[in-house]
């Protein structure tokens, strides 16, 4: 009847950010030239995972690919949301890569979401659970998500190559709208908390990190305390791993985060690796000091959020009604700067975007686009 | 009319009443009645007390109960500046007077005869209003699309005649679609003669307009025509009542912007005119925006014709503006502005690329048409010289565009061909110029231009370019002016803004009377790209002056054309050199981060969005890079953004190998302070010293623009004087103690200014009552409303800071200026059908709104509507904007969530309907009609609903009996067939529950193998499809049919089709599908019929049962009793029934002698009734007498009474009367 005008695209880049625009939005969308010219074209296996998580919550929403997977058309549908979903999320990537987009949709569905995530919990490529937990949940509740039924369980851990962590992951839906924001204070960093993991190896790899960690923050501040979760048995996974995920929590309530594990690489990226070295695995004295020191190097950019969470913020502003929102942020992520014209482009929202010299911070002022919740029933 | 213009601080001198004379006795006897009376009430206060606790409980839950009714949810005001002309729809019945009461509220507004009133007329009610009056067509198109925009509506009914149906109507529709003010207001009340019954029709229809509306609506009354025209009296009440109407935003109109086109334009090239009329058509649309604030790049739709991009957007000069600020009362007489350009009023028209002047129709005498039709009859006429040369001018050949670029004319020594460059801007602008030149019609410009340098208000932009000339002091005002020069270029390139240069900057003023003692006033001189911005000025000056004043000419226009074309070019010359210093401000400008993450040309896409815009910039590039060599292309992406199309999707951003060494004291110290062990005094100066710099930085900015800001506007002022002063308390506490404050001014203002005006007591007595009750309640309700009024503090607060090309870039263009929209490829039938009288309403489409899908709302239909509505037949819905003709299917929600698809509406209950169209957002009021023509009798709003949800699947379901016959049986188990076509259907239903009709219960196994009973009826057959194996609990018969029970999808038709009536003919109808009876109507096709379910009498056959048999065996051992018998029937009747009976002698006499004794007992019985009937006749009669006495007794009696009693009466009113 109505023909469907597609937003033309190109390349691979921020798969994620406009397939989660695109739902938000009601944009259909078609995206070209996905790595045309690689050893392995189209779609990654976590990309076409990503389709198939957007097809499992949302409602009649239409995916082509072409052959080659170098071409995607996507057409969304309406969120549904709902209970006792589950997804596979397959070993190319690790959770963290679905829990981003997925936290967003969820709260414009038609039912409060709770989804299980079966895969790699713990990667030093994506935030991790703890993380996410830790970071991002706190964040979303600024915006006025009600703090009931947020909630991220994290059943077992799983760390590459082979997986077999799963989380289950619970947003309510927002009744109207999110809430604009002022938040530029940033605060002073007051306690810095963390969590270790480790999966199938000694527990003695945790306490060596902790103890790395704390050498570092122990000139700043005594108030710095590190919890070990060593996995074992069926909740640990199927590949041995260990990783770290700290927080620092300042007198503003800002949450800034930094982690990473430590684990064999995948088996794909062995392949092209085969003639190097079996790829040397990090001490975890140095993993305990180098993510102190990514920390601390997260506070001296200052910003009311870390540099993993900027798109994140940019997207919940620009998703606000009508009001002025304004943050402060370190410097600008590439990933936050192509979550700022995504956003241009989809919903339409600019942000002013005002360097602050003397802090090295930068501020960041929009109008939301005013989206509500669309799809929710009114009874 | 005084009262409006309104001297009213002239003295009056006081009222003296007489002190003494009969009328001063008067006075004073009935004052000390009224003290008497107030005495009486202070005799007993305890009389007006509470008797009851439980009665003063109720009154006062009673009275706290219609306070919160009272209530609303206060929402945030998001709108800026000057609000847009409310909109005021006069809506009535034919022939009831809709366009006198427009015509006579004009002429009472602004003084001005209107001719006839055709589209929205703006007029400027006081100083701080403004009206548009619309009059309401009479079709339902119209009605709902008038209902859409109205902010008050005047309801105009016919008091001779009563109400009719189109009020009601449009009152359902009003309530649909939010339910604004509406007055209603009763006319044709000079056709009662007499006053009793005029009283009486009045109340009547109050009173039914209040069960309507609600208790206590206006119902205004104009009691006839004077001269043709209502009194004036009465129309200056009306007006009154207008101008202190306060509106209520309504929740569709605040999320959606939306313009009511006051003039319409189609801008079609005329070459492809030419070529080909039927070619779709660019047309331009004009009008206030309201509702929300429009951002670039909305899709619109235009009721009527559709959905739209808009090809450009352009804030024009307000050609009705508000009076200026300055402290008067009342309105002056050039303030009454007023502006209706489709009624062809007001003679001049300004728009983006030229200036329109008016000429009726009746006065063209030149137009070639003319010539063609009545050439005939002038034929003996000599022609005058200009006209002769008007035709010649007429008959060329080429437009003066298409000369200048094929003659490449050098206009000026030193600039190369105009037509080759400056195609977008100048080349429009100069043609423009030498045609004003030769029709000798600019005299208005002229002398404003003139007036302007007269009156000293020059625009920065002319003082900057005047200075230029000035040698000496050319680079004295530019170090001045560095930062405003540079904002100006900016403005100059993104045409259309003509706001900013209308004020100029403070530190300009000094300048301007500078330039002005020096008699340097004839600096006019535009540069090449800057004719728009003077056209624009130019007419901003002109909104500010008189209107009256442009008719005057002034002769040496001639001369000063010159003098701008050679300052023109020197102009350009300068441009030069200040467009490098530009460009080095604007390295200088922190603000280029911005830049770098949304790309250069911002600037470029602020006037004409398409489409493929929406993709980014640097996606555009890459677009035009497609066909380029590879690493070229990367490396120009690379320049925007450092990333690469197919990098990875990763939002951790780590880069391990800049990691500093944190053992390092000296790193450890730099962020010492960013800790709460380290110097908390320090961090705290971190923050103080950044907000100090970064409000300098946007006083840097926009420092000029709150000045702006504060000429005009008390509230911004507060902003502004609270804002310096906490440049002293910089911290973010006080920040947000300053905001709290200005919020809780801002709601003291609003409430004080209700009750300000000082001509509607009424109004103000309300006002107070309510703000004391919301004073009292205080609680959760103060509170929300302080959060909303300190969001919007915030909001105006932030966007103050910003510049205005920022400001419109992120927020939009705002509510109540003036646009002028263009839109590209619209069906020439719009402009060929265009239609002033019926208003076209542009609407922005949200996000999300544009796409179609299932919608599901809960629907009603309307009581007055004849009859029930059918699922499946077509109607015409109507929502946000839209209007589209859709097929719904109805449905019914059961207890267990299921959606059973009913064949018809319920009668008088709320069901749900399902269809497909254009999505619209949960809450939104729908209305339904099912035909639009106008000449039905019945009512035509077929339904009202409310939008519950979309979806993009339907749920509903329809009841399905699948009927089956046994065709074999074995003990339990029997073959159905005809109960499923196919094996594959049987395999689908395995499992499934069925039923006999006499209640024994069973299940589908499996499709019948061959084997056993399935055999074909011929041998060598193929076995029969479609039988299945079923249980059943217990042996069922051959005569039993088996039921299956079951619900089955029901598919709602996927059609929409969009009611383009604006693409016809007005007076046509606009017609869509059919209504399947429409269609059997018009084909004369019979109702089929289903001879199964006709309903026939029932004949049911004596059931016959074959005699019990027991098997032999079984009868053996029976026990005798219940052994079966063998007897043989009687041949013959017993004896008993055949036998005659002969009595005996005795008893003959017995029997004779009983019938005698009774024989005698009658007689006797028969006897004394009779007596009786006569004592008791006799008996009447004597009562009957007495009675009839006894009444004229009792007559008397009353009669003497009452006379003594009148009597009594009389005496007493003589006695009364002495005294």
């Amino acid at each position: 009847m109505v023909k469907t005008s597609y937003m033309r695209l190109k390349g691979s880049q921020q798969l994620r950010q406009r397939l989660l625009l695109s739902t938000l939005a009601g944009t259909a969308i078609l995206i070209e030239d996905i790595r045309p010219d690689d050893t392995w074209p189209g779609l990654r296996p976590h990309e076409i995972s990503f389709l198939r998580l957007l097809e499992n919550i949302t409602d009649d929403c239409v995916v082509e690919i072409n052959e080659t997977g170098t071409k995607l058309k996507y057409k969304p549908g309406v969120l549904m949301g709902g209970r006792h979903l589950v997804h596979d999320c397959g070993l190319s990537r690790s959770i963290g890569y679905f829990l981003e987009p997925l936290v967003v949709l969820g709260l414009f569905g038609k039912k409060p979401l709770s989804i299980k995530l079966k895969g790699i919990t713990n990667d030093s490529k994506d935030p991790s659970v703890d993380t996410f937990r830790s970071t991002t949940l706190p964040m979303l509740k600024r915006f006025g998500v009600p703090s009931e039924g947020l909630d991220l369980k994290i059943e077992s851990r799983g760390s590459p190559p082979e997986g077999g962590g799963e989380v289950i992951l619970s947003v309510p839906m927002i009744q109207n709208s999110l809430s604009a924001i002022t938040w530029v204070d940033e605060g002073m960093v007051k306690r810095i908390r963390g969590v270790t993991y480790s999966t199938r190896v000694s527990s003695q790899f945790e306490n060596t990190m902790i103890h790395a960690a704390r050498g570092i923050f122990n000139q700043l501040l005594p108030d710095v305390h590190i919890a070990t979760d060593h996995k074992s048995g069926s909740q640990a996974g199927k590949s041995p791993g260990y990783g770290i995920s700290l927080v620092a929590e300042t007198t503003s309530g800002c949450f800034m985060s930094a982690d990473t594990a430590v684990c064999h690489a995948r088996g794909k990226d062995t392949d092209v690796l085969e003639d190097e070295e079996q790829e040397e695995l990090k001490r975890p004295e140095d993993v305990g000091e180098q993510i102190a020191s990514v920390l601390l190097g997260e506070i001296e950019q200052g910003g009311v959020v870390d540099s993993t969470h900027q798109g994140l913020l940019f997207l919940l502003c620009a998703l606000c009604p009508q009001d002025v929102s304004k943050v402060r942020v370190g410097k600008l992520s590439p990933y936050g700067i192509e979550t700022l014209r995504h956003i241009r482009d989809f919903l339409g929202v600019k942000f002013v975007i005002t360097p602050e010299p003397t802090t090295g911070t930068v501020i960041l002022k929009c109008i939301g686009s005013g989206l509500k919740n669309l799809s929710r029933k009114i009874s | 009319m005084a009262v409006v213009s309104g001297n009213q601080d002239q003295l009056h001198k006081a009222h003296r009443s007489r002190q003494a004379g009969p009328s001063a006795k008067r006075k004073k006897k009935s004052d000390k009645k009224k003290g008497d009376v107030l005495e009486e009430k202070k005799h007993n206060p305890k009389a007006f007390a509470f008797n009851s606790t439980v009665k003063a409980k109720r009154l006062q839950a009673r009275a706290t109960e219609k306070e919160q009714r009272k209530l609303h949810i206060p929402i945030v005001d998001r709108s800026t500046g000057e609000p847009a002309p409310f909109v005021v729809v006069v809506h009535g019945p034919p022939k009831v007077g809709k366009s006198l009461v427009i015509k006579s509220l004009v002429k009472h507004y602004t003084k001005q005869n209107l001719p006839e009133v055709r589209g929205p007329i703006t007029i400027v009610s006081g100083k701080q209003r403004r009206l548009q009056f619309v009059e309401c067509p009479d079709d339902i198109n119209g009605m709902i699309d008038a209902a859409k925009i109205a902010d008050l509506a005047l309801l105009l009914v016919d008091g001779s005649y009563g109400f009719e149906m189109e009020t009601f109507e449009f009152l359902n529709i009003l309530q649909v679609h939010g339910f604004p003010k509406i007055m209603g207001v009763l006319t044709h009340l000079d056709k009662f003669k007499d006053v009793k019954k005029l009283k009486k029709t009045k109340q009547r229809l109050k009173h039914r307009f209040w069960t309507e509306i609600y208790d206590g609506a206006k119902l205004f009354y104009l009691s006839g025509l004077i001269h043709g025209k209502y009194p004036k009296r009465e129309i200056h009440n009306l007006a009154r009542f207008i101008s202190v109407m306060k509106f209520r935003p309504l929740s569709w109109r605040t999320s959606h912007p939306y313009v009511l086109v006051d003039r319409f334009e189609d801008v079609t090239p005329p070459e492809k005119l030419q070529m080909n009329r039927k070619c779709d058509r660019n047309v331009t649309l004009y009008g206030y925006l309201r509702g929300c604030n429009m951002k670039q790049g909305t899709k619109v739709h235009i009721a009527g014709v559709g959905d739209c991009n808009l090809a450009g957007v352009t804030v024009l000069p307000d050609p009705c503006p508000l009076p200026s600020a300055a402290k008067k009362k009342g309105l002056r007489d050039k303030d009454k502005l007023f502006y209706a350009p489709m009624s062809g009023l007001g003679d001049l028209l300004y728009d983006k690329d030229a200036v329109y002047i008016n000429i009726n129709d009746h006065l063209v005498q030149f137009s070639k048409v003319d010539d063609e039709i009545a050439g005939t009859s002038r034929k003996g006429k000599d022609r005058d010289v200009g006209e002769v040369l008007v035709k010649s001018l007429q008959n060329m050949k080429y437009s003066v565009d298409e000369k200048l670029e094929n003659s490449f004319i050098t206009l000026f020594g030193r600039k190369p061909p105009v037509s080759a460059e400056d195609k977008g801007d100048a080349k429009a602008s100069y043609s423009e110029d030498c045609v004003e030149d030769m029709v000798h019609m600019d005299g208005p410009f002229a002398s404003e231009k003139a007036e302007s340098g007269e009156d000293g208000t020059i625009d920065t932009d002319s003082i900057s370019e005047s200075s230029e000339q000035d040698k000496s002091g050319e680079k004295h005002v530019v170090a001045e002016n560095e930062d405003n020069d540079s904002d100006e270029e900016d403005d100059d390139e993104w045409e259309g803004d003509g706001d900013k240069e209308q004020q100029p900057t403070p530190n300009c003023d000094f300048e301007e009377k500078i330039e002005f003692h020096n008699g340097r006033l004839r600096r006019k001189a535009v540069s090449a790209h800057d004719v728009h911005d003077g056209d624009l000025k130019d007419s901003d000056e002109d909104e500010e002056d008189d209107m009256d004043s442009k008719s005057s000419a002034s002769s040496d226009f001639a001369v000063e054309d010159e003098e701008d074309h050679q300052t023109e070019e020197e102009a350009g010359n300068a441009s030069k050199w200040r467009e490098s210093l530009k460009e080095r401000t604007a390295m200088r400008q922190s603000t280029n981060l911005m830049q770098l993450v949304y790309g250069k040309s911002t600037l470029e896409s602020v006037t004409s969005i398409h489409e493929e815009q929406a993709s980014s910039e640097d996606e555009e590039s890459e677009d035009d890079d497609f066909f380029r060599p590879k690493g070229e292309a990367n490396k120009k992406s690379e320049e925007l953004d450092s990333y690469d199309a197919n990098g990875e999707d990763c939002s951790k951003f780590t880069n391990h190998g800049k990691l500093k060494n944190w053992k390092n004291e000296e790193i450890i110290e730099s962020i010492r302070d960013r800790f709460v062990t380290g110097d908390w005094s320090k961090a705290a100066r971190r923050g103080q010293a950044s907000d100090d710099d970064s409000e300098d930085d946007d006083d840097d900015v926009s420092g000029d623009f709150e000045d702006l800001e504060t000429g005009e506007k008390n509230e911004s002022h507060q902003t502004n004087n609270v804002g310096s002063r906490s440049q002293n308390n910089d911290d973010q506490a006080n920040e947000e103690r300053r905001l709290k404050k200005l919020a809780l001014r801002a709601k003291f203002d609003a409430q004080y200014e209700v009750s300000e005006p000082p001509d509607e007591e009424a109004d103000e007595k309300s006002g107070s009552k309510l703000h004391g009750s919301e004073a009292n309640d205080g609680g959760y309700f103060d509170k929300l409303k302080e959060e909303a009024e300190l969001r919007k503090q915030i909001n105006i607060a932030e966007l103050n800071d910003l510049d205005e090309a920022a400001r419109l870039e992120i927020e939009g263009f705002r509510t109540g200026t003036y646009l002028r929209l263009e839109v590209h490829n619209v069906p020439f039938e719009m402009v060929e059908h265009f239609d002033p009288c019926h208003p076209i309403l542009v609407g922005g489409i949200g996000l999300g709104e544009e796409n179609v899908g299932y919608m599901q709302v809960r629907l009603k239909r309307h009581r007055w509507h004849r009859k029930v509505l059918k699922t499946r037949d077509p109607i015409i819905v109507s929502i946000g904007w839209r209007r589209f003709q859709t097929v719904p299917v109805y449905a019914i929600e059961d207890r267990n969530g299921r959606h059973r698809m009913l064949k018809y509406t319920p009668e008088h209950m709320h069901c749900l309907a399902m269809f497909w169209g254009p999505l619209a957002p949960p809450n939104t009021g729908v209305v339904a009609v099912q035909n639009v023509s106008n000449n039905q009798a019945s009512f035509r709003i077929t339904a009202t609903a409310v939008v519950l949800e979309f979806n993009h699947a339907t749920r509903i379901a329809k009841k399905i009996k699948l009927v089956g016959n046994p065709c074999k049986i074995f003990k339990k188990t029997a073959l159905i067939r005809d109960m499923f076509t196919s094996d594959l259907e049987v395999a689908r239903f395995e499992g499934a529950a069925i039923r006999t009709v006499s209640g024994i219960r069973g299940q589908v196994k499996k499709a019948a193998k061959e084997e056993i009973g399935n055999k074909p009826k011929k041998k060598g057959g193929q076995p029969r499809e479609g039988i299945a194996r079923c249980t059943f609990e217990d042996r069922i018969l051959m005569s039993d049919i088996v039921f299956l029970r079951a619900w089955t999808q029901v598919e709602v038709p996927r059609f929409f089709n969009p009611l383009t009536n604006a693409l016809q003919s007005r007076d046509q109808v606009w017609s869509g599908m059919k209504t399947v009876a429409e269609l059997r109507k018009e084909q004369n096709l019979p109702v089929p019929v289903n001879k199964d379910s006709l309903y026939k009498p029932i004949e049911r056959k004596q059931r016959k049962f074959n005699p019990l048999v027991i098997p032999k065996s079984l009868q053996a051992a029976l026990p005798f009793a219940s052994k079966p018998k063998d007897r043989s029937s009687r041949k013959r009747p017993l004896l008993e029934s055949r036998r005659a009976v002969v009595m005996e002698p005795h008893e003959r006499k017995v029997h004779a002698l009983v019938q005698h004794l009774q024989l005698i007992r009658n007689e006797k019985m028969k006897k004394r009734k009779l007596k009786e009937d006569e004592k008791r006749k006799a008996h009447e009669a004597e009562k009957a007498k007495n009675e009839e006495l006894s009444r004229k007794r009792q007559r008397e009696e009353r009669r003497g009474r009452y006379r003594e009693e009148e009597k009594q009466k009389k005496r007493r009113a003589g006695r009364n009367a002495e005294i």
